[in-house]
């Protein structure tokens, strides 16, 4: 096999997580391509947790519909993932023998042809590293050897995670990783491996969550403060900057609630430095009166939601594509914004890039709208790539001949006026969230109202029209397209793939900017296109709604594909999908 | 050559007031402008961040980089400005509305925090802006447009609650006494860290002229007999009911601030590790 998708699920403390780690850190050692999907349930410790790891030589953009390999450490764990864990037919279904609950209980469909095989992790790691919690490390000597994963990739990634801390750890990791290598040799015959036959590069790849990607783009595009509130599933961004931030000159600020977070984000970027918050989905409706003052006073500002499944408190842990109304339309007044939707791990560190670049050069809030899909998988990422696509990010400061009488919204053509900042002798003036003259003085005058909302609105035309936000794959000249935005990118991309190979002509069109719509960029993209699917995870259709309301360039034959989030969208799902529009376009070839 | 030197008028705008005549908040503006001339403050080192009311005009009255930001936002922002420009004087201006009640979440965490900022509040124990409702600090059983059987709640202590969380400077001023309001924040200002300066500044529109005559009244200076690093007299000071304590009522020194602890944050991460561009942070991912 040269892609193999493995799960593993247990209960919190099973360390089902860290063996996933370890298992992607070995593949991206060897060059190969790997992606971890976590799941877990509310409990803080001790619920249900699964990883869902997919490996291949070849690249991959999503996390596999169908699992080849299972691992379990409780079936009333892996009973809660039902939804999530489909078995591929023949697949191999690793046990614990100790498990107080028998698997009988929670029987796997018989049609499925699955291979059970009870592995005593718990006895070992008890009876023979007297250490009942390396049970996780006894199957990850198991499944590494089942796989062909090389073992020095695998304690490599042990060491660097416990070598320098905890050296005792280490050596009784190591120990247990042996046994259970040592157990598959002794125990199962030959065939029953489910070997990965896939070499990959050589080439030892990075891995990357999203969360940390879009803060490592960020410390990459120059931030300097940032403030956050701790929020499911945007956390992670708060800690690395916390962690990192410092040895870059930038302060972070644990923050008492999600407005003061923007707030502060607000006032250090009014002061002249790079800023950014970072939340999901209830974080951000309470941001939302402070975003309009950013647009107001047009102030350079970056906030990142994380989305997750909503509305209210929703599923905090899952993802979900339905904060775009939000994003487009959240606070009153009309609000000139820039939105952008990072499609992968690689892109949230390059959509952190692109944000800061926008926000700074326009003068303009913009929201990163990543989510839980995004923010949470692990995957592995080239460098080059990270760093392929440069972009000079500056702010449009004050010059001395400005400062003769400055005007701070001084009228333009691009409606970007010179911005003085606090310590520019002459600069000084009033900017405030009330509606105002070109000075900063405030007004209730009906006609400067419309010539500022012009002179703000001026700017979006020229960010719709930056280059490089718009991305097709497949064939150039189909009649057929799927249109995505953000995560569903990955599906979206095999199954077009898997069209291809089908024999189907289709294309996928991902942009990266949303709002303001890249009209041109996606004229161009639709050239000859005479029916679209809007493929996306939302209920109510949002993007699909948005196009229809916001873009006059859509075939008349446009259709929407929807369903709520939560589950990841399945690469058989769209292909589906592809199947049946390509059929009624008639393109479909007999086969 | 000699810098000339600067006076209160190099502090004014040419934004026009829309204060009501004889609204307290011109003496405090007035305080205000002659303290930053005492200071002899280059204007464009000077922030002056307030929220929404009367009072949160103010940002737009003197000569600085100036933002009036949005209801009970003030302290937040002005914090980040602070965090991010350490070298610049941050003043958080606005009214009793906006510190105490929409904002009260921020003022809590401000002070435990510790910028090195002053917040001047007009406390005018009304919503003046909106024309006349109950606010935080009006007092028990006062009739006013949102209550007219009486005020039901309780005033907010604003100064026994600084205290309480352990703010670093507390004084509090009268806007009808400009010369000793200007000292007061001149001395808040000079303070390293978070200092409060609560003004009695009375809304004559909505509370009457003689709410000026009602601090005259029961105003008391503090004198040298108050010591303000004693947290106990600060305390006895701040529970004071018929008497209204006008001058520094506590104060001590030493306490880190926000952009202290972030600037040695920044020195130990670069002693533990350097790096020569942000692209080598792509090690920690390996």
């Amino acid at each position: 096999m040269r892609d193999v998708t493995l799960a593993i699920a247990g209960s919190g403390g099973d360390g089902v997580i860290t063996a996933g780690d370890f298992i992607v850190q070995a593949a991206a050692r060897k060059g190969l391509h790997a992606f971890m999907l976590k799941s877990y349930g509310p409990q803080i410790r001790g619920g249900e947790s699964s990883a869902r790891i997919r490996i291949s030589d070849r690249p991959i953009y999503s996390q596999g519909d169908y699992v080849d390999f299972l691992v379990v450490f409780s079936w009333k764990d892996f009973n809660r993932f039902l939804d999530e864990i489909q078995l591929r037919k023949g697949a191999v279904v690793l046990y614990d023998e100790a498990d107080t609950t028998p698997r009988e209980e929670f029987p796997i469909d018989a049609d499925l042809e699955v291979e059970y095989i009870a592995v005593p992790f718990k006895k070992m790691a008890a009876e023979e590293i007297k250490v009942p919690l390396t049970k996780n490390m006894v199957a990850l000597g198991v499944i590494s050897e089942l796989l062909h994963l090389p073992l020095e990739a695998i304690k490599d990634a042990v060491m660097k995670k416990f070598g320098k801390r905890k050296p005792e750890a280490a050596q009784v990791n190591l120990q247990a990783i042996d046994l259970g290598k040592a157990w598959v040799n002794e125990h199962l015959p030959q065939g029953t491996q489910i070997a990965l036959d896939a070499e990959g590069s050589g080439e030892p790849k990075l891995v990357m969550t999203g969360d940390d990607a879009v803060a490592f783009g960020a410390i990459h595009a120059g931030v300097k403060v940032f403030a956050g509130y701790p929020i499911t599933p945007a956390s992670p961004i708060l800690e690395f900057l916390s962690k990192w931030l410092p040895h870059f000159g930038g302060a972070v600020v644990q923050t008492e609630d999600e407005i003061a977070a923007i707030t502060y984000a607000i006032g250090a970027s009014w002061a002249g430095k790079q800023a950014m918050t970072a939340s999901s989905g209830p974080g951000i409706a309470l941001k939302q009166e402070a975003f309009g003052l950013a647009a107001m006073a047009e102030i350079p500002l970056v906030v990142v939601n994380v989305q997750r499944v909503g509305p209210s408190t929703g599923i905090p842990s899952k993802s979900e594509q339905a904060d775009l109304f939000q994003a487009i339309g959240g606070t009153h007044g009309d609000v000139p914004r820039v939105v952008l939707a990072p499609s992968d791990v690689e892109d949230n560190f390059q959509v952190a890039v692109e944000a800061f670049y926008l926000a700074e050069k326009y003068q303009i809030p913009v929201i990163i709208l990543s989510d839980q899909f995004l923010g949470e998988r692990s995957e592995t990422v080239e460098a080059e790539v990270l760093f392929a696509r440069k972009r000079v990010i500056s702010r449009q400061l004050a010059k001395p001949n400005d400062l003769k009488d400055y005007k701070r919204y001084k009228l333009t053509d691009t409606g970007v006026s010179p911005m003085a900042v606090p310590g520019m002798p002459g600069g000084q003036h009033i900017i405030s969230g009330l509606e105002h003259h070109e000075d900063g003085r405030p007004t209730s005058s009906g006609t400067l109202h419309q010539v500022m909302s012009e002179k703000r609105a001026r700017k979006l035309p020229l960010i719709a029209e930056e280059s490089g936000f718009v991305r097709v794959y497949g064939d150039e000249d189909a009649e057929l397209a799927v249109l995505a935005w953000g995560s569903s990118k990955g599906a979206v991309r095999e199954a077009v793939e898997r069209a291809q190979e089908a024999g189907i002509k289709v294309k996928a069109i991902v942009p990266q900017l949303i709002y303001p719509i890249p009209e041109k960029a996606f004229d161009e993209a639709l050239k000859g296109v005479t029916r679209a699917v809007v493929v996306e995870l939302s209920f109510g259709a949002q993007f699909y709604r948005y196009l229809r309301a916001y873009y006059d360039g859509l075939p008349k034959e446009t259709y929407s594909y929807a369903r709520s989030g939560a589950n990841p969208l399945l690469v058989s799902e769209v292909f589906d999908t592809i199947k049946e529009h390509a059929a009624a376009l008639g393109s479909l070839q007999e086969a | 050559m000699e810098p000339v030197k600067l006076t209160a008028k190099d502090y004014k705008t040419s934004v026009p007031i829309v204060w009501c005549p004889g609204c307290g908040d011109f003496g405090v503006l007035n305080a205000m402008q002659q303290a930053a001339a005492a200071l002899q403050l280059p204007p464009e080192n000077l922030m002056v961040v307030s929220g929404i009311g009367c009072s949160s005009r103010i940002a737009g009255y003197i000569n600085s980089y100036g933002f009036n930001s949005i209801h009970g936002r003030a302290l937040p922002i002005a914090a980040g400005a602070k965090l991010a420009r350490p070298e610049l004087t941050v003043w958080a201006a606005g009214g009793d509305g906006d510190g105490y009640s929409i904002g009260t979440n921020h003022f809590v965490h401000t002070i435990r925090r510790n910028p090195d900022i002053t917040y001047i509040v007009m406390d005018n124990h009304i919503y003046g802006l909106t024309k006349g409702q109950v606010s935080p600090t009006t007092p028990h059983g006062d009739v006013t447009k949102s209550t007219p059987q009486g005020n039901p709640e309780r005033p907010l202590n604003p100064l026994a609650l600084a205290l309480e969380l352990g703010a670093t400077f507390i004084a509090q001023g009268f806007s009808g006494n400009v010369k000793h309001l200007r000292d007061l924040i001149v001395q808040a200002t000079q303070h390293k860290g978070f200092a409060l300066v609560n003004v009695k500044s009375p809304c004559v529109t909505f509370r009457g002229r003689q709410e000026f005559n009602v601090i005259r009244e029961h105003g008391v200076y503090l004198d040298e007999s108050h010591d303000p690093s004693d947290w106990n007299q600060a305390h006895e000071v701040t529970q004071w009911t018929d008497k209204v304590p006008l001058g520094v009522i506590y104060k001590i020194e030493g306490v880190p601030t926000l952009e202290g602890v972030a600037e040695e944050a920044r020195k130990k991460a670069l002693e533990r590790r350097s790096f020569e561009s942000t692209t080598e942070l792509i090690e920690v991912f390996r």
